[in-house]
Order: structure tokens, then sequence, then C-alpha cells
């Protein structure tokens, strides 16, 4: 008994590394060994593109990484002089077909995957109703028009389970839209428009970041899309933008380089800058950029609308701004 | 008798220790010159991405500054592309083909000197963009505009001029190499070698050549456009006065795919040479391998765009550059399975030659895969411009290129200097970065599924991406830890000079470079045998061996 016992001990330890190693990927499964948890039909379609190459990849893999091992093992030198010839073989013809043919065959398989995914991830369902929304890259934040003209920065709101068809433009500099969980990216070039969907399979907030190199504050684009239900959404765009239009524009777009409270940071500090009072003056700052000798600012609100300009101003006088003390020599 | 003596003529200063290879039109010089620049870029490119990576070990470091972080990665990039992969495979090629095919010296020794020095100029005139006013180039080694435009926003100083400039240099550079190697390999081969007698080697920087000029003059024109945006006002990619930007993605792309060919294709070629010579056979399918690599050649020009997917091409040339894409891995795969064979039924002999080329398969082959959830597009969609791409490039260039490349030091090592290097640090030096890759490169596969876009200079999530980033760094200090241990190797084998002296063929190989003394004479050859097979060397070994002592 403890002899069969002892014989098979290494194959069930083997099954139990086995079960524990595919539980801990199980368990791992957004642990990077595939893209995150879907959210969207165009993204769950991606990621059955993707277990399809990842299927026929690892038996590729193992095949020839497998052979790689066994080969190294079985052929290697054992004490045989350099001289020792192994066998002469220059090549085999069928050997060569086979390796070319099935690799095609795989190559068609995949290729067919894609396609026959394509369309439910590169369009929306054709009944749906769309809500248009236009998402437009700046350096260095997302801001979103909504279809009655309200404006969020960083933060996008969606109904859920209703398609949200996104115009991605930019200004500036190319950007890219990824939230990984929401699908794939789309670039935002200056120049063109493009265009990608989603539609919010649950509620919750998904978050991204910008994944085109886009300047110094790169790694702080981030974005985050909040799926909700209609009337939440329809509050948010009717009446939260209106009142906090003003509070986001300062911390998603102002705050990046010149500190929360105007404290200064990368960009100069312009708490106490009385330019913060001056509606017109601000607007040509924010709209047109600026080029001092300490750097570059840029023309971060290039394309807004005047009531973005008003929100602002009236924000940033009310909640920002901070006289010098009287008799102060600094700021300015 | 005179107490001093006086030389019988006048020696030239050009003879000086050091005035002779500054000075020098041979080939072997030049060769030796390109590698030993190439690795000095490749230890100062190192040195840029170890710094990044330890940036990166933790949420919300502050080694870098974010604005340095952005110079720091273009560099790296641009360094090690342009100043160590692509020159040090034109060294191997300036060194060997001559040898390899039984030629005095190139075609034009001049040309080649030439070559050697703009590749010099171009990587002073690059890394001079770090003391430009407003800092080295920062807008990623595609250079995409408008980043990359003369704007206060964008890249207004001069850091982007010098790497455009250099990129110029390096291009000609690559461009009078090329056509030197195509004359030479054209014209200039021993009696009897004919195409299909040639060493895969040649084969391979062959192509290498060709792609170089086939490629080089869309990024020439590409940076050139740029260049006039940025200094006479001109608006090719300036789209509010009618630029285009996805035109200068073309442009880029159109060379800058087949430069990930030109990039590996000369390393496969050192592979096919190496691999036979320590299984002890020939290669397994030499006709299949010498076409898979024209075969990768011709496709490596029509896949461009796969970079461009989240450019929103449309499905039409989404699809075309998908298929081409797919396409490109069958000969790739020859090429794999091929090699496999050449082993199997060897008698395998580890050292240290073979085992980057075995490592260098291992690795390839994972980078190959991981390749092909990028060219199928509504994949990349969600991969690209993430880590994943970061892992499988490197998966690509550094477990493909750079292992080959040490393998090929290894191997030719001898051959330029006459000594051994040292085996037991050779070990070392290959198991060290084996693991330290896998380390650094494997998990940055998890983190770009997991949303971690490529060229952030910091992050703000803990768990997975925190322990991912981190095994990542750490793997990147054990890769340092074995190049320190090759520069050991080099000190002691050729400063300390403890190398064992190696005879003209250590390894008992198959080609004519090992016909010549090592380190080879001036004339490389007196006489060369006629070639009469792919192997002329292990012939001439069996005639030996079947004549009456």
């Amino acid at each position: 008994m403890p002899c069969g016992l002892r014989r098979k001990l290494p194959s069930v330890v083997l099954a139990v590394l086995v079960a524990l190693a595919t539980a801990g990927v199980a368990a791992a499964s957004n642990g990077g060994f595939t893209p995150v948890e879907p959210a969207s039909p165009g993204a769950s379609h991606t990621l059955t593109a993707y277990y399809v190459i990842l299927a026929f990849t690892s038996v590729i893999f193992v095949i020839v990484e497998g052979l790689l091992v066994v080969f190294v093992i079985k052929y290697r030198r054992r004490g045989r002089a350099r001289e020792v010839e192994g066998a002469q073989v220059h090549g085999h013809t069928r050997l060569e077909l086979i390796w070319t043919v099935i690799p095609v065959l795989i190559l068609a398989v995949i290729g067919v995957t894609v396609f026959l995914e394509l369309p439910d991830i590169r369009s929306a369902p054709a009944a749906a109703n769309p809500i248009r929304i236009t998402i437009v890259g700046h350096q260095y934040y997302w801001q979103f028009n909504y279809p009655n003209g309200a404006r969020s920065i960083g933060t996008l709101h969606a109904p859920v389970d209703r398609v949200v068809d996104l115009k991605v433009l930019s200004p500036d500099v190319i950007h890219s839209w990824w939230i990984p969980a929401l699908g794939g990216k789309i670039q935002a070039i200056p120049g063109r428009s493009n265009h990608i969907w989603f539609e919010a399979t649950k509620e919750g907030s998904f978050e991204g970041q910008c994944a085109q190199l886009c300047g110094v504050f790169h790694a702080s684009m981030l974005a985050t899309v909040v799926a909700q239900s209609d009337a939440a959404y329809q509050h948010f765009v009717n009446v939260t933008t209106r009142a906090t239009l003003g509070q986001q524009e300062w911390s998603g777009v102002c705050a990046t380089c010149h500190g929360n409270l105007g404290q200064g940071g990368y960009g100069p500090a312009i708490a106490n800058n009385s330019l913060l009072t001056q509606p017109s003056a601000l607007e040509g700052i924010v709209r047109n950029g600026f080029t001092g000798t300490q750097g570059a600012m840029p023309p971060v609100g290039k394309w807004w609308t005047q009531a973005q300009m008003a929100a602002l101003a009236t924000y940033v006088k009310r909640h920002i701004y901070k006289p010098a003390p009287v008799g102060g020599t600094s700021g300015g | 008798m005179a107490a001093r003596s006086e030389p019988a003529y006048p020696v030239s200063w050009k003879s000086g220790r050091v005035a002779s290879w500054l000075v020098t039109v041979d080939h072997k010089r030049i060769g030796i010159l390109y590698i030993g620049t190439s690795l000095m870029w490749f230890v100062a490119g190192g040195i840029l991405a170890v710094l990044m990576r330890s940036q990166l070990a933790t949420p919300g470091e502050h080694l870098l500054t974010k604005t340095s972080y952005n110079e720091v990665l273009t560099m790296h990039g641009t360094t090690m592309i342009f100043l160590v992969v692509v020159p040090i495979l034109a060294g191997f090629g300036n060194f060997l083909i001559p040898l390899m095919i039984g030629a005095r010296d190139m075609a034009f020794p001049r040309l080649n000197a030439l070559s050697y020095w703009l590749f010099v100029l171009g990587g002073i005139v690059l890394w001079l963009s770090w003391l430009s006013k407003g800092g080295a180039a920062h807008a990623g080694w595609w250079s995409y505009p408008t980043l990359s435009e003369n704007f206060p926003w964008a890249s207004p100083g001069h850091g982007q001029d010098y790497w455009i400039v250099s990129l110029h240099l390096l291009s000609l550079s690559s461009l009078l190499s090329a056509i030197n190697f195509i004359v030479t390999i054209h014209n200039m081969r021993a009696p009897g070698m004919s195409w299909m007698r040639m060493p895969l080697f040649i084969w391979a920087i062959y192509t290498y050549a060709l792609l170089l000029l086939l490629a080089l003059p869309a990024i020439s024109a590409a940076v050139t456009l740029l260049l006039l945006d940025r200094t006479v006002g001109t608006h090719f990619f300036i789209p509010s006065q009618g630029g285009n930007l996805v035109l200068y993605q073309h442009m880029f792309w159109f060379f800058g795919h087949p430069e990930v060919y030109i990039m590996v294709l000369p390393v496969f070629g050192m592979i096919s040479e190496i691999l036979p010579v320590f299984s002890r056979k020939p290669i397994f399918g030499y006709k299949a391998v010498a076409f898979s690599t024209i075969g990768i050649a011709f496709f490596s020009m029509l896949v461009w765009a796969h970079h461009m997917f989240t450019t929103g091409l449309g499905t039409g040339l989404d699809s075309f550059f998908m298929i081409s894409s797919m396409i490109i891995a069958v000969p790739t795969g020859i090429k794999i399975f091929n090699w496999l064979a050449t082993t199997w039924r060897g008698n395998l002999i580890f050292d240290t030659p073979m085992l980057f080329a075995i490592g260098f398969i291992a690795l390839f082959t994972m980078g190959g895969l991981s390749g092909i959830f990028l060219a199928a597009f509504p994949v990349d969609w969600q991969l690209a411009d993430s880590y994943y791409v970061v892992a499988h490039f490197h998966y690509v260039l550094f477990g493909g290129s750079a292992f080959g490349f040490f393998g090929g030091l290894y191997y030719w090592w001898p051959k330029m200097f006459g000594r051994m290097l040292d085996e037991r640090l050779g070990k070392w030096h290959f198991w060290l970065m084996f693991v330290g890759f896998n380390l650094t490169f494997l998990p940055q596969h998890m983190l770009g599924l997991l949303g971690m876009a490529r060229r952030v200079y910091t992050y703000h999530h803990g768990g997975l991406w925190e322990v991912y980033n981190l095994i990542s760094t750490i793997g990147s200090g054990v890769m340092t830890i074995s190049i320190l241990v090759f520069l050991v190797n080099v000190w002691q084998t050729q400063i300390a000079r403890k190398g064992v002296r190696s005879g003209n063929d250590p390894w008992l190989a198959d080609t004519l470079e090992w016909y010549t003394t090592s380190p080879p004479p001036p004339q490389n050859f007196d006489s060369v045998p006629y070639v009469t097979s792919a192997r002329p060397l292990r012939d001439l070994r069996r005639r030996l061996a079947e004549q009456p002592q």
C-alpha cells in the first residue's frame, strides 16, 4: 500500500499544484492574464477574440518551447567530443510544407474569428437610439459635451444599458481615449474626427487613462466613466453639471499645474493674482495660452463656450482668489 | 654601433596605436569600432532604462520629474534603436561580410569609414540634445506631431531639432553602409560561392541592407518636413493650417516597421550560423531559411499600419494590415521550426554562444506569439499603447536582437581578438540576463492587460499594479548585474589578457572566416579555398582527414 501511494504521490502533488495554479489564474482573471472584466458588449466580444487567439498561441507556445526543452535534454553532448557530428540531415520537404501549411490554417481560423467578432466590436446595434456625446482631449484633461449642451470635465456620466456614441476630437496634440472595461482605444487627433461607442451593462465607475504620450502631464490625464440609472444621469446633465462646472474646470484643468488652491506647482502660484478677478483677461489667457519666461501654458480652453468661461470666472473669483496681504511684496 | 637605432624609414603618425584606429579603412577595425561604440551606447541607454524602472518601482515615486521622464523615455528608445541595435549589426556586417565571403575588404573601404564616423557624429548630436535649451527631445521615439512641433506647449527649444538632425546623420550613415554591403556581397564572393552556398548570415545582412535602402528615405522625408515646420514655418503637420497628422504616422511607420526587421533579420542570420556549429549538424532547410528571410523582408514593407489601428483608419485598411501582419508570421514560423529541427539529433554543445542562441529561440517565440494578439486589430484596440506592447517589443528586440548579438559576440570574439571570452562568466552572464529579462518583461504583459498605458511617469494603483511593477524593476536590476558580468569578462579577457588564446577555428565551424588566423591579417586571406558547399570549412576538414599522413 505505502509503495503504491508513494508511486502515486508525485502525480497527486502535481494534480493539486495544477488545480491551485488554475484556481489562482481564475481568481486573478482580472489579475493581468486577460483584459479587464468587460462592461460593454464591444469589450466582451474583444475578450472572446482574445480567448480564441490565446488558445491557439498557448498550444504553439507549448509545442515550440516543449520541443526546445526536449531536444536540449535529449541531444545534449553527454561528454562526446566536439568532433562527433550529429545526424547530417539537410532538410525535409514534407516537414517544411507541414509547418508552413498548419500555421496558415491556424492564422486563417484566427482571422475568421476576428471578422466574426468584428461587427459587434466596431459598431453599436443598429436599432439603438444612441446618446451622442463629444469627447475633447486636451492637454491635460478630457472634456465631455452632452447633447443638452452640458459639459463635464474628467468624468463622463452615462446611463446604463444605453448605447453611447462618442465623437472624439482634440484641439492640441494627439491623445488616446481608453477605458479598458468599456472597450478599446481610439486616438483623438487634431484636425480629424473619430468615433467609438460603448453600452455600459452595469452600474459603476470605470477608470482609464490617456494612452498616447501627450506631454508633461500625460500620466495625470485620467478619465472615469460613471454608468448610472437614467434618472441619475438626467439629474447630472440637467442640474449637477450646471452647479459644479466652474469647480470641475478648476480642479480638472487649472489645478493640474497651479495646485488645488492655486498655490502653484508645475505652473506658478496664481491664488493672489488679480487676473483671476478680471473675466476678459482670464478668458484671453485660458483661450490662447501664454508664453512666459518660465515656460508656457497651453491654450487649455481654446474651444470653450462663453458659459464655460463664465463658470470658471465666477468660481475662481469666489473660491480661489486670495488678495495679497496689504504691503506684501510677493505674488502678483 | 650607434647606441640609439633610428628607424630605417620615417614612421607615419598614422601607424600610431590610437591614430591607426582613427584613420583605419580596414573593415575589421571599422566593424570592431562599430560594435564597441554601440556597446557604449547600450550601457548609456541601459542606464536610462534602469532610471525609468526605478521611477516606476512603486506608485508615486519622485526619482525623476515628469519632464525628465519624457526626455528619458525618448532618449532610451532612440538610443537603443538607432545607436545600439542597428549599428551593432552594421558592425557585425562590416567585420564578417568580407571574411565570410572570402574577400579582402569591403567594396568601398573609405565609404565604410565615412559611415562609421557619421554614426559617431549622429550619436553625439543626439545626446547633445540633453544640453539644449528646453531639454532633450521628449516626444517619444516616434516624435508624433503636433507634440513634436515648435509650439511653446509642445516641443519648444532645440532638443527636437537635435533629434531630427541626428536621425539624418544616422540615416545617411546606414544608407552608405547598406550600399557598401550590397555591392560587396554581389561582386566579391570567393570562387565557387554561389548564392546558394552563401552563409545564412550573409543572406540576412544582405536583406538588412536592402530594407535599409527601402525604408530610410521615408523617415528622412518625414523628419525633414517636421524640421521645416519647426524652423521655417511650413505647416505639413499643423492641422489648423491644413496639415495632416495621420500622414506623419504613415511616413513614420512605413519606415518603422521594416526597421523592426532590420533590427532582427541579421540576428536571425547569426542564430542560423551558431546553431548548426554547436549542434554539429548542417542547418535544417537551408533554402527555406534563406527564402523565408526574403519573404519576411517583402511582407515587412506591407504591414506598417498595424501600428496605427487606433488611428481610426477604417475597416478596409485595418483588415488589410491585419492579414499582411499575420502572413508575416508564416515565414517567421518556418525559421523557428527549422532552427528546432537543426538541434534534432545533434551533438549539442552548450558553450555560451549556443546558450544565447537557445535563449533567443525561447524568447523570440514568445515575442512572436504576443504579436499575433496585436495583429488582430480589435484586440489591438485594447492592447495598443499599453505595457503589453512594451513587453511584446522587448521580447522581440531584447529577447530577440540583444540575446542574438550577445551570442554573436561570444561566438566571433575569438576571431576578432584572438582570445576566448571566459566560459564560466559567460554562462553567468547568460543565466542572469535570461532570468532578469523574464522578470522584467513578463509582468509587463499583465500590466498592460490591467490597463497601464505606456510612457506614464507614475501611477496611483496599489495591489497587482504595484506587485508587477516592483517585480519588473527587480528584474531590471538582475539584468544590470548580467551586463556588469559581461563587462568584467571583457576586461579579464582582453585588458587583463587572461583570455585563452584561440586558434584559427576554436569551435570547429563551417564558414570561411575561420579559415584565416585569429585575429585575421590586414588582407584577411592569402588564398581562399574553392567553395563547393555552404560549409567550406567542414569540407576542408574532411579532405584533410581523408588525406594519408
